[in-house]
Formats: C-alpha cells, sequence, structure tokens
C-alpha cells in the first residue's frame, strides 16, 4: 500500500509540471523515456517506408493500405510524408470503424454480437467521444435516453463475479479475481475486503426488461474470511478509499413500494420507470474513479491499453495486473501518457496519433537474439485482429488498379462501409488473438482448403486481383502486383525466381497458379501478423 | 506413414511401420535433452504411448442405472441389479456386457462434485476446476494434448466427437492457446476443412505450401518470435492432417470389426475412436447425449444404457484385443448424476453430491469398486472425491505428475486443482 500512495504521490508532483501540448512533443516525449531505458545499439532501426505505411495502416485504418496507398505514399517526396499519412488516416472514416472494433473487442469481447451497441460506440467513434465520457455512458447507462450501451452490464449482470472482475479488468486494469476467495496470494495490494468492496458497487443493480439496468435501494455481501470471519462489505474502490452510504430514511411501506415497482420494470416491458435511490451505487464508483485523487487507475489503465494496442505489450503486463508487485517496465513514461490523457480529456487518437509519431513506434525487428521485450527496442509482433484480418483480405484482393483509400473521401466512405459489411462473417468465425496466441490447426485447415477461400479472394474475376493478374503478360509483372497488393512491398530477387519459375511449370494452368502464389503470400505469417 | 493409405499392406504391417515412425519421433524429441537420467527423460518415457479416449454421458446419466444401482429401496427404481465378473462388484441390469467385462474397470462411486446446473457443471467435469471469470482454464482433453502429444505431430492430438446437444458447449484449450484446440466432428463424420479442394490437383496443393513454407522462412530470416513458429507448424501441420482423413473412414475396418461395435452413431464414432488412438492420437472425446431425464428417467436409461453397454463393452474388448488396453486410458463420465430421490414425471433430476464414474485400462486397477453411497444414494458414505481428485487420479493413472504447474503470467495453476490427491486404490 505504502509503495502506492508513493506513486500517487509522484504523479501528483508530475501533474504540476507543464504538460506536452502537441501530438508532436508528446511522440518526443516517448522516444526519451524509451531511449533514456535502453542503449542505443541494442534498438533495431527504423523500418522503411513500404514496412512503415503498412504497419500504420493496419494500426490506424484497421486494414492493411491499397496498392495506390502504397505507391503514392513511396512516390512522395515530402519530408513530412509519414506526419501527413498519420494524420489523414486518424482522421479519416478508417479509424473510426477500427476504433470502434477494437472497443468492442475489449468491452463486450464475444459475449454477443450486438448491432445497436456497435451502432453506439461507431457514433462515439466518429464524434472522437472520450474514454472518461464513455465510462460514464457504459456503467451508468440509465442517466441517458441511449439504453444501448446498457449492454456492457446487460451481458454480465447475472453473476456479480463477472460483472466485478470484467470492471475492473477492462477499466482499471486490475485482476482481484484472487482475492474473492482469499487475500491475493502473491499481490499484498488486494485482499478480500478490495474484491467484496467493489462488488458491492454492482450488488444492487438490477436489468429491466426494456433492456436497461437499474439500482435497488438497499443490498449487500455478506462474506466468510479465511479465518472464518463474518463481515459485511463496504463501498470501497481499488485505492482502499471507502464511501459512505448515507441511512435509508424510508418507511418500510415506501420501501414496499419501491420493491413492487422494481419488480415491476424487471418483469413488464413498458412498466413505469421505478423510483431511483438518491444514493446509487455505480456512479458513485465512477465519480470516485474519475475524481482527481483516486484516478490513477483509470487513467494509467487506458495509457496502457493504448500502448499495448500499438506496441505489442503493455507498459505493465500483462495488462490487468496493475498492482505494486508487477512495477511497469517505464513508469515515468506511463505517468507521462496517464497525465496527457486526463490534461486532455482523454482523447484517445491524440494519444494513439503521438503513439505513431514516435520513433519507438517505428523500429524494426531484430534477426536474432532480440533484446527483453520490455525495452521496446524493437517491434514485437501483433496478430491482426479477426477485422484486421478479414478486411485486409478484402483490400488485398481488391483491383489494384482502383485508387481505393485515396478517391474522394464521400466515395470511400460509402465503400469503407461495404467492407465494413462484407468482412464480418469472416470475423466472426475467427479467433480473438489474446497473450501467447496460437493460430490454430483449425484456421489452417480452413485457410488451406475452405471454399469460400477460394470463392472470395482467389477468383480470377475481372474485378479482383487475381482476375487483373491473369490480364499481364510478364510474370515478374504478376509476382511484382501481388506482392505490393498483398505484403505491401516488392519481391527479392530470391521470391521472383521461385513465384515465376512457380508459375511457369504451369502454363497450362495459369490462373490457377496465380491463385495459388497469391494463397501463398496470404498464409504467411507476414501477412498475418503486423510487424 | 504413406503406408497407411496403401490398402494392399496389412494391418500388422502397418502397425510395425506405425511404431517404427513413432519410436523415431520419440528419439528425435529426446535428442534435445542434455543427458539421459534427466527427469524430463524418464518423465516422456513414462507418458510415451498413453492415450486417452473420454465416453462423455452429456446432460448426466443416473449412477442407480449404471454403476451404483440401489434395488429394493425407495429410491431404486424398477431395475435390478446383477453380479458381475468380479466376485462382489454388482452394477445395474441395464449393463449386462460390462457386468462380464469389469475386470478392466474401477467404478468410482463417491463423487461429490456439488454443482448441479449443466453449463456450471460441465465446466467442472471439463478442466477439473471451478470456473474464474477472466481466466479460461483448458479442457481436459487440451491438457492431455498438452503433456503426450507431439509438438508437430502429422496426426490431431485432440479430437472431440460431440452431438447436437451438446454443441452449445463446445470449450477451447484456454490459456494452453489455440494449438490445442480439439479438431471437431460435428453433423459428419470428418473433420471440417480436411479434405482438398478438387479444384487443386494434390501436386499443386502440396508445391503451393512448400512455396508458402518458403516466404514464411524468407521473412524468418529477420524476424523471430514463437508466434510465428506456432503459425508456421500450424500450416505444416495442414498436410499431415489431410493425410489422417483415414482415420476417420471406418468403411476402412473389416465388416466383423464394425458389426461388432453396432450401427449407432456412438458405436461408429468409439470405432473412430479406436482408430485414432491406433493412430497415435492421444485424446478423443465422445459424446453421447441427452441423459437428462428429468421425465420418463426408466425408459430413457433402458435406451440409452443399451448403447453405452454395447459399445463400451466392444470398445474395450477391441482395444484388449489389439494389445492398446494397457496404454490407453477410457473414461466414462458426465457432468453429474441423477437425483436418488425419483420425481412426479417419474423423472430423475441432477445430482451432484453422490454419484458414479468408471476408469479403465491404462494405469487402473481393474476390477475395483472405490468409494460407497449411503443405502439410498443420497449421501456420499465413504471415500468422497471431487473434481479435482478425479482430475488427478486420471493424471496419475497416465504417469503425468498432477502436481505440475503453468504458469499464466505470473501465476501458477496446477494441472490439477489445489490440494487435490489421486486415488491411489484404484491406481496400479
Amino acid at each position: 500500500m505504502v509503495r502506492q500512495l508513493l506513486s500517487v504521490f509522484a504523479s501528483l508532483l508530475l501533474a504540476l509540471t507543464a504538460s506536452a501540448t502537441s501530438p508532436q512533443e508528446l511522440a518526443r516525449e516517448i522516444d526519451r523515456l524509451i531511449d533514456a531505458n535502453c542503449p542505443k545499439e541494442l534498438q533495431a532501426d527504423l523500418i522503411n517506408e513500404s514496412a512503415f505505411i503498412r504497419r500504420v495502416t493496419l494500426d490506424l485504418a484497421g486494414r492493411i493500405p491499397t496498392a495506390s496507398e502504397l505507391m503514392a505514399f513511396r512516390d512522395s517526396d515530402s519530408l513530412t510524408k509519414r506526419e501527413d499519412v498519420i494524420e489523414r488516416l486518424i482522421e479519416s472514416v478508417d479509424f473510426t470503424f477500427h476504433h470502434r472494433n477494437e472497443l468492442d473487442t475489449l468491452l463486450l469481447r464475444r459475449l454477443e454480437h450486438n448491432d445497436k451497441w456497435r451502432g453506439f460506440l461507431l457514433e462515439a467513434t466518429q464524434e472522437n467521444r472520450s474514454w472518461d465520457h464513455l465510462f460514464r455512458q457504459i456503467m451508468v447507462p440509465e442517466d441517458g435516453e441511449d439504453t444501448r450501451p446498457a449492454a456492457f452490464l446487460r451481458k454480465r449482470l447475472r453473476d456479480l463475479d463477472s460483472t466485478t472482475n470484467d470492471s475492473s479488468i477492462i477499466w482499471f486494469g486490475v485482476n482481484i479475481g484472487c482475492a474473492k476467495c482469499h487475500d491475493h496470494p502473491l499481490v499484498e495490494d488486494w485482499t478480500q475486503e478490495h474484491y467484496y468492496g467493489l462488488a458491492s458497487f454492482f450488488k444492487r443493480t438490477y436489468q429491466t426488461r426494456a433492456g436497461s439496468v437499474g439500482e435497488r435501494f438497499d443490498g449487500s455481501i455478506n462474506y466468510t474470511t479465511v479465518y472464518g470471519e463474518s463481515l459485511k462489505s463496504k463501498f470501497m474502490f481499488l485505492t482502499g478509499t471507502t464511501l459512505p452510504e448515507p441511512d435509508l430514511k424510508l418507511a418500510e411501506n415506501e420501501l414496499k413500494e419501491i420493491a413492487a415497482a422494481i419488480k415491476k420494470v424487471e418483469r413488464e416491458d413498458k412498466a413505469p420507470a421505478a423510483p431511483r435511490p438518491e444514493f446509487r451505487p455505480r456512479s458513485q464508483l465512477v465519480e470516485a474513479a474519475l475524481s482527481d485523487t483516486e484516478q490513477d487507475f483509470f487513467a494509467r489503465n487506458i495509457a496502457n491499453r493504448l500502448w499495448a494496442r500499438m506496441f505489442g505489450r503493455g507498459l505493465i503486463h500483462p495488462l490487468d495486473q496493475g498492482h505494486s508487485e508487477n512495477p511497469p517496465s517505464h513508469p515515468d513514461l506511463l505517468d507521462v501518457l496517464a497525465r496527457d490523457l486526463r490534461d486532455h480529456g482523454f482523447d484517445m487518437r491524440r494519444t494513439l496519433q503521438a503513439m505513431a509519431l514516435s520513433n519507438t513506434y517505428a523500429r524494426g525487428a531484430h534477426a536474432v537474439d532480440p533484446p527483453p521485450e520490455k525495452l521496446f527496442a524493437s517491434s514485437l509482433p501483433r496478430p491482426l485482429s479477426p477485422h484486421q484480418y478479414s478486411l485486409s483480405l478484402l483490400i488485398a484482393s481488391s483491383d489494384p488498379n482502383k485508387t481505393l483509400g485515396l478517391e474522394s473521401d464521400l466515395d470511400w466512405d460509402r465503400h469503407r462501409e461495404e467492407l465494413e459489411r462484407r468482412s464480418e462473417s469472416v470475423a466472426r468465425q475467427l479467433e480473438i488473438p489474446e497473450d501467447g496466441f496460437q493460430v490454430s490447426v483449425t484456421e489452417t485447415l480452413w485457410f488451406s482448403n475452405h471454399p469460400q477461400i477460394q470463392s472470395d479472394y482467389l477468383q480470377p474475376r475481372k474485378d479482383r486481383l487475381v482476375g487483373f493478374l491473369t490480364s499481364l503478360e510478364s510474370d515478374e509483372d504478376i509476382v511484382r502486383t501481388a506482392m505490393r497488393s498483398v505484403l505491401s512491398r516488392d519481391p527479392s530477387s530470391e521470391e521472383l525466381e521461385a513465384m515465376t519459375s512457380y508459375l511457369q511449370d504451369r502454363t497450362d494452368r495459369r490462373d490457377d497458379a496465380i491463385g495459388q502464389i497469391v494463397w501463398a503470400m496470404f498464409s504467411s505469417p507476414e501477412f498475418r501478423f503486423n510487424h | 506413414m504413406n503406408a497407411s493409405n496403401n490398402p494392399s499392406l496389412s494391418r500388422r504391417s502397418w502397425m510395425r511401420l506405425a511404431g517404427t515412425a513413432s519410436a523415431a519421433t520419440l528419439a528425435s524429441d529426446l535428442s534435445g535433452l542434455e543427458a539421459l537420467g534427466s527427469p524430463e527423460l524418464s518423465q516422456s518415457l513414462r507418458h510415451s504411448g498413453k492415450r486417452v479416449i473420454l465416453l462423455w454421458l452429456a446432460g448426466g446419466a443416473s449412477q442407480l442405472e449404471t454403476w451404483d444401482p440401489k434395488p429394493g429401496r425407495a429410491t431404486g427404481g424398477p431395475f435390478s441389479k446383477i453380479q458381475t465378473s468380479v466376485p462382489g462388484i454388482e452394477i445395474s441390469e441395464l449393463l449386462p456386457k460390462m457386468s462380464s467385462r469389469l475386470k478392466e474397470t474401477a467404478i468410482i462411486r463417491s463423487l461429490n462434485t456439488k454443482i448441479a446446473d449443466h453449463g456450471n457443471a460441465y465446466q467442472l467435469m471439463d478442466t477439473g476446476r471451478i470456473a474464474e471469470p477472466s481466466l479460461k482454464f483448458p479442457h481436459l482433453g487440451a491438457m492431455i494434448a498438452h503433456e503426450l502429444g507431439q509438438r508437430d505431430s502429422q496426426v490431431p492430438d485432440y479430437v472431440s466427437m460431440y452431438t447436437s446437444t451438446e454443441g452449445r458447449r463446445q470449450g477451447t484449450a484456454g490459456f494452453l492457446g489455440g494449438r490445442y484446440n480439439p479438431m471437431f466432428l460435428t453433423d459428419q463424420m470428418m473433420p471440417a476443412n480436411i479434405k482438398r479442394l478438387e479444384r487443386i490437383s494434390d501436386v499443386d496443393h502440396r508445391d503451393r505450401a512448400e512455396l508458402r513454407n518458403l516466404m514464411a522462412s524468407i521473412f524468418e530470416r529477420k524476424n523471430t518470435h514463437p508466434m510465428y513458429d506456432a503459425h508456421n507448424s500450424a500450416y505444416e501441420r495442414v498436410r499431415g492432417l489431410m493425410a489422417s482423413d483415414h482415420l476417420f473412414d471406418i468403411d476402412r475396418e473389416p465388416q466383423s470389426t464394425r458389426n461388432h461395435y453396432g450401427p449407432t452413431q456412438f458405436g461408429q464414432q468409439c470405432l473412430i475412436a479406436r482408430r485414432l488412438i491406433e493412430a497415435g492420437v492421444p485424446f478423443v472425446k465422445v459424446a453421447r447425449a441427452w441423459w437428462d431425464s428429468h421425465g420418463q428417467n426408466f425408459e430413457t436409461h433402458q435406451e440409452l444404457c443399451a448403447d453405452l453397454d454395447h459399445c463400451m463393452a466392444a470398445l474395450l474388448d477391441d482395444l484388449k484385443s489389439r494389445g492398446l488396453l494397457d496404454s490407453t486410458l477410457v473414461i466414462t463420465l458426465g457432468e453429474f448424476g441423477r437425483t436418488p430421490t425419483i420425481n412426479g414425471s417419474l423423472g430423475r433430476d441432477h445430482f451432484a453430491s453422490a454419484w458414479s464414474c468408471t476408469l479403465s485400462g491404462c494405469g487402473i486397477q481393474g476390477g475395483t469398486v472405490f468409494g460407497k453411497t449411503d443405502e439410498d444414494g443420497q449421501k456420499v458414505a465413504e471415500g468422497e472425491m471431487n473434481a479435482g481428485d478425479l482430475f488427478a487420479t486420471i493424471f496419475a493413472a497416465l504417469g503425468i505428475d498432477h502436481h505440475k504447474e503453468y504458469m499464466v503470467g505470473s501465476r501458477p495453476i496446477p494441472i490439477a486443482d489445489f490440494d487435490s490427491e489421486p486415488c491411489h486404490d484404484i491406481l496400479v
């Protein structure tokens, strides 16, 4: 606990110093703090243009670049082209879809596929709604008219442990699941009191038939400690701060009436709204978590999650282990990012932009003996998310002659929405990658033998990549064009040789052979990962 | 292994080839170990060739109509018990074939697993521990695949056959990762995507995979990470898995063998399970549904027990005659048992406080009964076991240290739940 207080104190001190004003300055601050921790000779070189445009388009647009975007970027003479492309992507409609998909995966996992909820998130990303605003809307949906954000709680309410744990992990980066049955065996920070303290904020929540949530006027948790002592839970936040509950001044018959009204909204679609208590634990939790003195968990968690999204690993790692026994790899950097988020109204777009602008983001990989991952001396592979993968397959298999992604805004917006829809069914079949992700044989067998792969991505149709390739005369052109479309780079001479000779061995079935070399590119790890 | 594609080779010569191949694989696995006599080595040797078939009684079979009958009691129901081939052990008359084959089987009559709703009980009996939010525990099959499988195995290492009623609960390898996910057989008797499309010839399919391997290896010259390795090994296993399609084809079995297992889907899947085991697949689950007899318990069990009795007996016979039973553990288990009290619809409801399962074959002291319930079967009277103890027993029978731990982040997760102990009374 002492250490925790110290770190709160340290971040308060830092908060007094001025924070970066532009994303560019924040990017420089990121590099300074990463470099300070890592000898120069350990750092990998910066990646080339082709690799950069692929990486940053995947991260900010949720897909690989189209062949035209790749070529336009490579051909540009602008000295600020990296900055420019980052700005273009982060303001694009692509970003709003991608960021929506990322938030959906984080918040709802696959507990359900809910179009209304996804619509709500899309509106939020379109107007760049701040993370604290989303937190309020999602955790206290009954404060607004919109029932869509209630999906987060609704999907978890059947089980108080899920509500407690998932909320704690997702919003605060803390997994206190172990502390339910006993004080955490490894982490002195988490006791049963913390677990039940947090659970008590959700204990009174109920679901209404109409699809929102409400709160009862009373209810607490009685639990037994490992020492056999019976205790009643307090409203206690992770920092140990407890919130006093005012006495309930209601007569018994009033309470009965309230209970009846609540029962009605739980059962009936069109029941009149039930009364809401003055003391509302969930709102209390949200306001406490966002208050100046307590908001470290909230701010550091989102900073850490955005960092992990862009760099493949958290500054606190694993992402749900934010406690004193597992300090951040770069405490100063985490504080800077958390403070910057706070000072700029939890604007996630700004943070992502700054990260993409840093040199740390643009590092290459080590061929052998990579230094420890936590130094961020080289890039870490990130498996494509189901949506990134599915969309990238669609982009890569499109006709490379179209100036996709560079068209006038309106056309691309419409096309992008269409791609989003078309990518959905494949995306839903794919596993959401987690720590230590392994591609399964279920996926590789599917990609090797399912008719859909052939029909969706390899058909020699006119408006598709393979169709376009069949119209080219020279085998070298075929390979070069395919490589740019699929792997966003030019082939090496070794690759060129292997693939042209593959084609030459199959002149009697050229269309199929072209589909096969494209398949070999799609199924390479180079395509399956962001690297 | 190509020999298996050649129908003119006799089974015996194929077995000999397969034996050589697996010996070679084992040797290559061990070559990385520095010293003979290291604990890892003896561990590997103890595991080698051990296999598991799980006969999963989805929905929960009644212990009173199977392994722990109570005829004559108010809870006993209409069926009587019969003497088995092991003096002193009696089971329900609904299992006549098993009664004459009990020498290979240990009955556990004292499971008290407490959880009696399908979802949570399934989770408990499939992972050996109570579910925790935010941590995905691996299923038994995934742990066995992890412990007994070969990393680059050319055959699947966890095959799961289930019926539509059970399809809602597929389960995954949890924190062990996608490498150990089961290969499912759902409505068909063949796993999905294991057959080549007609459009591509076998040669092109192979060459295309080789071109992929080349692309991957060029990429990996400059990029190293275990995730890339896992990706490659999942692709490298594709051709091998496709070549194992014959394992799922029971038409290759002599008619007499197919007759032995019978015409039911459960019987056919048991036969597939035996074929898979024989080819080196470490874990196969065959599910038989749906035992959830809240009404008409006795008619339901009359029908389902006949299938179970026939198929389990056929499977044990077949494994034994092929010399596979010593290395194959057959587990017959469901998510819970059924209430001794008979309800108003002549059904039995969910019951997890005193129920039964069986273990046969590998590492098991056959012809034994462990534990005891009271006269009416309402409570465990002796030898109470929970899910963790059962899992520890399963691991011990296979020579896997039940204290072994997986690290999930910084948290150690023992392979069998904390404080569980194997039941030595039924282990060899």
